[in-house]
């Protein structure tokens, strides 16, 4: 075990950029060795606020969401904090849980009707929740001091030993951002972290392979409200006071731009925003008024230099200063060897489904079932309703009418992810990556809980993810120099497999794939298509939407052709190919014997 | 010849130690002490104006220090916030040698900064009005401006005695120092038997005082009390002349300033009266008109009550000074103790650090020019 952790100690220590372990041992030295007690001071305030932007960094950063709240949940914190200290004479050990805990219920409250939200709305209703709270701190003056405050807040005392501003609140608040950073380290790593990151960039993707996006926003804005919640405990008490300005729009504007010049997802970058925006107006002091003016032209200056963060531009100095090697193959675990997995029992039933877009009828009461070990070939003419049904399956869309039913759970209007979870995986009609991960971090993403169970640390997760996705994305003949470039540089043909790769990384007895075929060759065709037959033959099954007749006609072992929503003919190929509804609707009155259209 | 030369030398590097060595000093200088007096104001934020009229007022005092001091000042921006105030106290505390220190107008960053000085034993001069300043038992806070119960005390005399007024209507600004004056204001109308018929806060950001004033107005209220800041207090005014609003009006300390009569036209200030310290620009004290032109000279505005009574605070601390006190604690002790006459007043602590005791009720006559109405000395 001691092994173990020295590994991985060892791990972390040479994954770390030189220059933040400069830059940390060269903040130990400077605040012990010559800092003095205004420099301690300042020191302190930008740990709290680093603490703070930790926090903002899992909603703006990985969530992806622009809440204008964080100053919110500082200030709850603080108030919490100062209440529970001075009118209760409770101790440390409790009220910093309490600023903690009250934070992150009062974001768990709201979290509920503002979530639901998407980008200017959300930042909309999270700048309301701040201004209700300032409004409350202001005009609840028997329970807040109103204006003026609550002071001769007492700085914290643990086990006994007063923590005086000075040394050893700096160690305190310190050390709360090591254990706060590392804790958030560790929770944006691995699997998870790809999870997250798909959550944010490709949603629906994410969606897809059963990760619940709005779970996870949930928890991210929550986490975050608790490390501010905390944030402002540790302010009430090296300041000795709380007033509304901890609720006021400036702390959430030096929260927000600390975060955007530090870095949106990096523990470190939290610590270097803050370190350098609290000390920024300190430097500029003797500019008196104009200091302000200077300070703005600096961050306009570090905004233009460092567009994504002085982390960004640090990873950038590290390449150039220690170029890295190309990554090496990536290791796959002997368990994970193997393209696909073999599925469970399959039943499934579509009933009568049916959905309405306005006065349009997309779909009309389409029943067909489908069991394990075959291939349905969904055809019919565009606008027929053959995308609309896979999004009812797949839960994309909500049916109007009509059942779903997969072994005997009526799953029609279920969210993405749990009918993912359930066993249905897809690929859509225009592949959606994540297009700032590699090929091989898009199907490993899709592994997040599956083949990480039982592997202890983040880093070894995620290796064992990476394996899963080079045998998958092997398995359809993807090179291993493709799986380490970037999605947004990939091939189509490349990209659709990948799509298909992460789909079955999420280890579905379904597969329901959107033009699979479109944009291929026709050798990457044919290793499709023999690559689902080996699938059907294992006992998965699959749905297929596909213009290619030719496709299709090697590969399904039954057609449903629609037209207009409605189901006009099914069954063998064969008999799909001369059904005269057929001819006319989707071959056309010109089609000739070989049924191309 | 050369011994003559030896001694010569030995003279002249004798005579050069003598003029170097401390002990050699002549006795008119080995009295000018050096006397360390930050100024922490707010500049920047939303009390810009009144941390601009401190500082003014208090590097006005330290620009001319009298024979036998000499002072050293550097001012510091104190902001919105009061963790950047506690910055800026800190800072001015490392680099030593602090007797005194200008401390913010801002009741809140005040309220931080207060522990820092008790803990290292430094006095604060201000003239923050909010009254929870000096009832925390800090020795080391001094305040040279009247607080809330003596200034609200001479506001409501000023509106029920002066104006015969029993039916007030109070609208307040949601700050520190609205909630404070309010709070000191609805207890001097309940003691001298008035009743507050409607009363608003209102937000420092506010634009729109019509509904208020309606509100005011339809509960019969036969005077109108503000404790606004400056631009609210002159928006509000403006709106209230544009209605033909009748009612009395007696604003607070804001009104008084240049700059804040300076946004109205005359007659939309006319009639109006206002709580204040002093207004050094409607003195007739021949030494209060020499401080206003050397002001006007220096800074090219108009003086208000805050540069008069930071100044005043400031000088009472070099006259300590000058008096022997070097150190921040006999710094302490000599403003806990002395009085001193200032310009605006004489100051003297009632024991918790409140130094003024003095108001007046200043109204702009028919022109829009400020007179001094009335005067309410020693309430506090």
């Amino acid at each position: 075990m001691a092994t173990a952790w020295r590994r991985h100690v060892a791990r972390v220590a040479a994954g770390l950029n030189p220059l933040y372990a400069a830059g940390a041992v060269f903040l130990v030295v400077y605040a012990q060795v010559f800092a003095n007690s205004y420099d301690q001071r300042v020191l302190a305030i930008a740990g709290i606020y680093a603490l703070l932007v930790i926090g903002y960094q899992f909603v703006f950063g990985h969530a992806g969401a622009l809440s204008l709240a964080q100053a919110a949940f500082f200030g709850l914190g603080a108030y919490v904090t100062a209440l529970l200290a001075t009118r209760l004479g409770w101790p440390f050990l409790v009220t910093f849980p309490a600023s903690l805990g009250a934070a992150a219920a009062l974001a768990a409250l709201v979290a509920l009707p503002v979530l639901r939200l998407e980008s200017h709305y959300f930042a909309l209703a999270t700048l309301a929740i701040g201004q209700a709270a300032l409004a409350a701190a202001v005009n609840w003056e028997s329970l807040t001091g109103g204006s003026v405050g609550l002071g001769g807040v007492p700085p914290p005392s643990l086990f006994g030993f007063a923590i005086a501003p000075g040394t050893r609140m700096l160690v305190l608040i310190w050390g709360l951002v090591a254990i706060g950073g590392a804790v958030a380290w560790l929770l944006i790593r691995g699997p998870r972290g790809l999870a997250i990151r798909a959550a944010r960039e490709a949603p629906m993707a994410a969606g897809a392979v059963g990760i619940d996006t709005g779970r996870m926003r949930f928890t991210l804005f929550v986490l975050g409200a608790a490390y501010g919640g905390g944030a402002g405990a540790l302010h009430a008490h090296l300041l000795g006071v709380v007033s509304p300005e901890v609720l006021r729009l400036p702390v959430m504007v030096s929260c927000l731009a600390m975060t955007i010049i530090g870095g949106r997802t990096r523990v470190a970058g939290a610590i270097i925003g803050a370190l350098l925006l609290v000390h920024l107006p300190e430097w500029f002091r003797f500019a008196e008024r104009y200091g302000p003016l200077v300070y703005g032209l600096a961050l306009l200056a570090t905004i233009v230099v460092a567009p994504d963060g002085l982390t960004g531009a640090a990873t950038r100095l590290r390449q150039f200063l220690w170029p890295e090697s190309p990554p090496p193959p990536p290791e796959i675990l002997p368990r994970a060897v193997g393209l696909f997995h073999a599925p469970a029992e399959i039943d499934l039933k579509v009933i009568e489904l049916s959905k309405q877009f306005g006065g349009v009828a997309a779909v009309r009461e389409v029943s067909f079932a489908l069991r394990g070990g075959e291939i349905i070939g969904l055809i019919g003419p565009n606008g027929s309703g053959k995308t609309t049904i896979l999004n009812l399956i797949t839960g994309t869309e909500r049916p109007d009418g009509g059942k779903i039913v997969l072994n005997g759970e009526d799953i029609a209007g279920w969210n993405p992810h749990r009918i993912a979870r359930r066993g249905i995986g897809r690929a859509f009609q225009t592949p959606i990556l994540v297009e700032s991960m590699t090929a091989l971090d898009n199907v490993a993403l899709a592994t997040h809980t599956a083949v990480t169970a039982g592997l202890s640390y983040p880093g070894r997760r995620l290796a064992a993810a990476r394996a899963e996705a080079a045998s998958l994305l092997g398995g359809l003949e993807i090179e291993s120099s493709a799986m380490q470039r970037w999605a947004a540089d990939l091939p189509h043909g490349v990209r659709r497999r990948v799509e298909i790769a992460r789909a079955l990384a999420a280890r579905p007895r379904i597969l329901v794939l959107d033009e699979p075929a479109a944009g291929l060759d026709e050798a990457e065709r044919n290793a499709l298509r023999t690559a689902l037959r080996d699938l059907a033959a294992q006992g998965m099954a699959l749905i297929v939407i596909e213009h290619d007749f030719h496709f299709l006609s090697g590969l399904a072992s039954r057609l449903i052709c629609l037209d207009a929503g409605q189901v006009i003919a099914q069954g063998t190929v064969e008999a799909v190919r001369r059904d005269k509804l057929v001819e006319a609707a989707f071959f056309g009155p010109t089609a000739g014997a070989d049924g191309a259209p | 010849m050369r011994l003559i030369q030896t001694n010569v030398a030995m003279i002249a590097l004798a005579a050069a130690i003598v003029l170097v060595h401390p002990a050699s000093i002549g006795p008119a200088m080995a009295q000018t002490a050096t006397i360390r007096i930050p100024v922490l104001v707010p500049l920047t934020g939303p009390l810009a104006l009144e941390g601009t009229s401190q500082r003014n007022g208090a590097v006005m005092a330290l620009s001319n220090p009298p024979a036998g001091v000499r002072l050293e000042y550097e001012v510091l921006d104190t902001g919105a916030a009061p963790e950047t105030a506690v910055n800026a106290l800190e800072r001015a505390l490392a680099r030593g040698g602090v007797s005194v220190i200008v401390a913010p107008i801002f009741g809140a960053q005040m309220l931080a900064m207060l522990p820092i000085a008790a803990e290292r034993r430094v006095p604060l001069i201000t003239i923050s009005g909010t009254a929870q300043l000096t009832e925390m038992g800090n020795p080391y806070v001094f305040r040279f401006f009247p607080n809330d119960s003596v200034a609200k005390n001479a506001h409501a005399l000023y509106v029920v005695e002066a104006l015969g007024k029993k039916r007030p209507a109070v609208l307040f600004q949601t700050t520190a120092y609205g909630q404070s004056g309010r709070q000191h204001l609805a207890a001097n109308f309940a003691r001298l038997g008035a009743t507050v018929v409607f009363e608003e806060g209102l937000d420092i950001n506010l634009k729109d005082f019509l509904p208020a004033l309606i509100k005011a107005k339809q509960a019969s209220a036969d005077a109108l009390v503000l404790q606004l800041h400056a631009a609210p207090t002159a928006l509000l005014l403006r709106q209230a002349a544009s209605m033909g609003l009748s009612l009395p009006i007696v604003a607070g300390s804001a009104m008084h300033q240049p700059t804040t009569a300076a946004l109205l036209q005359p007659a939309e200030r006319k009639g109006v009266c206002a709580e204040s310290a002093s207004s050094p620009v409607s003195s007739v004290d021949p030494a209060v008109e020499r401080w206003v032109a050397a002001y006007r000279r220096e800074f090219g505005a108009e003086p208000d009550d805050f540069a008069l009574t930071q100044y005043d605070g400031v000088r009472m601390a070099i006259d300590a000074a000058v008096q022997g006190a070097r150190g921040p604690e006999e710094m302490r002790a000599a403003l806990a103790s002395r009085s001193f006459q200032g310009l605006a007043m004489a100051y003297k602590s009632d024991g918790v650090g409140n130094m003024a005791h003095d108001a007046i009720i200043m109204c702009y006559d028919d022109q829009g020019r400020p007179r001094i109405d009335r005067r309410y000395p020693r309430l506090g």
